[in-house]
């Protein structure tokens, strides 16, 4: 039998794995999984030169690096490891191939909707208080309703985004 | 910092990130098909995890081990306004910040440059409307940093109990139906 490492996971084992994760991170250090919160904690150094005077970067969130940004850099580190051991680590600058049968095989066109893309989810992230790391998941196993409402925004907000998308290749 | 200080979320985000990775939660298309109802992976990694560690954090608490919880606020509106932008970004790009890292790491350049350059720009334009946006945003709907079980008051275990049966209901309907499979052209 090949090594569990060669091969992807199924998302139920996948699935358990990051809940005793979130057990940890959550249960024990107090600390909610993040994605979002991390490059809040980024743009104070950007922030703090353009908004001297802002509450924001002051008083609500803090600059440098914090947990959060520790979370993101090893998050990296994980999933280069976990892409090694399986033999996918690989330079790219497209996505795997569905992405071309609807806007074709322009890197220029994907990165621009990549940035698009990236900047609509943390901007609705800091106004929902999460993102699917930091709120569905983690206040999700706190079973707290915000987590819930926001899990309801995202597939309203993601479903008429993708039938929008794939609508001309769909019939 | 303590060398513990910073090795346990280095830990903690090496974990999410491998565990990502290995979901496949790093792919663009395996996020947008979740939105098409093609590949339910997204949901069963999703509610796996709410369901393991809705348990491992209730039996923390039950025993006195837990932490002070970070429990997130709700406030309705801005709750779900922020999901449904949320939503629109997830199905254009096929990421989400979490999931930006992990495919970082498997060298998608094009999560690291224009996906971190957006994310960046994005918390930036966050702060600067912060207060003008969120005081107003953080009022309708306004319910507090609470859980279920302290809205409804009652026990927790019983909250976890119904959202597991819920769980496994939505992981039944999923292995049940047949859901339309990515076309092979699609794919290739």
């Amino acid at each position: 039998m090949r090594s569990p490492f060669a091969r992807p996971w199924s998302p139920y084992v996948a699935g358990i794995g990051l809940g005793l994760v979130v057990t940890v991170s959550v249960g024990l250090f107090g600390h909610r999984l993040s994605g979002a919160g991390a490059y809040q904690h980024l743009s104070g150094y950007a922030g703090r030169s353009l908004a001297p005077e802002s509450v924001y970067w002051r008083h609500v969130v803090p600059t440098g690096l914090t947990w959060d940004v520790l979370v993101l850099v090893g998050a990296v580190f994980g999933a280069f490891v976990a892409s090694r051991l399986a033999g996918e680590f690989r330079l790219r600058t497209m996505p795997d191939r569905q992405w071309e049968t609807v806007f074709g095989p322009s890197v220029v066109h994907r990165w621009i909707l990549a940035f698009v893309g990236s900047f609509l989810t943390e901007l609705g992230g800091g106004l929902a208080g999460g993102c699917t790391a930091s709120l569905a998941v983690s206040g999700g196993a706190l079973l707290a309703p915000a987590a819930f409402v926001f899990m309801a925004g995202m597939f309203g907000g993601g479903i008429p985004t993708a039938w929008l998308v794939y609508r001309k290749v769909e019939r | 910092m303590t060398a513990g200080e910073i090795a346990a979320p280095l830990l903690v985000g090496a974990a999410f990130g491998f565990l990502l990775q290995k979901g496949g939660l790093s792919r663009y298309d395996r996020i947008v098909n979740i939105f098409r109802f093609r590949d339910m992976a997204v949901l069963q990694f999703l509610l796996s995890a709410l369901l393991t560690a809705a348990i491992g954090i209730r039996l923390l608490q039950s025993f006195g081990l837990a932490a002070s919880l970070p429990v997130p606020a709700t406030y309705l509106v801005g709750n779900l306004a922020g999901g449904l932008v949320f939503g629109v970004g997830m199905a254009l790009s096929g990421f989400c910040p979490g999931t930006v890292a992990a495919g970082a790491g498997e060298g998608r350049l094009d999560y690291v440059v224009p996906g971190g350059l957006g994310l960046l720009f994005g918390a930036l334009v966050y702060g600067l409307g912060y207060e003008r946006v969120m005081p107003a945003l953080s009022r309708w709907g306004r319910l507090g940093t609470v859980t279920f079980a302290e809205l409804g008051r009652v026990e927790p275990w019983l909250v976890v109990v119904l959202f597991a049966e819920l769980v496994l209901l939505v992981f039944y309907w999923v292995e049940r139906v047949r859901f339309r499979p990515v076309r092979p052209s699609a794919v290739r």
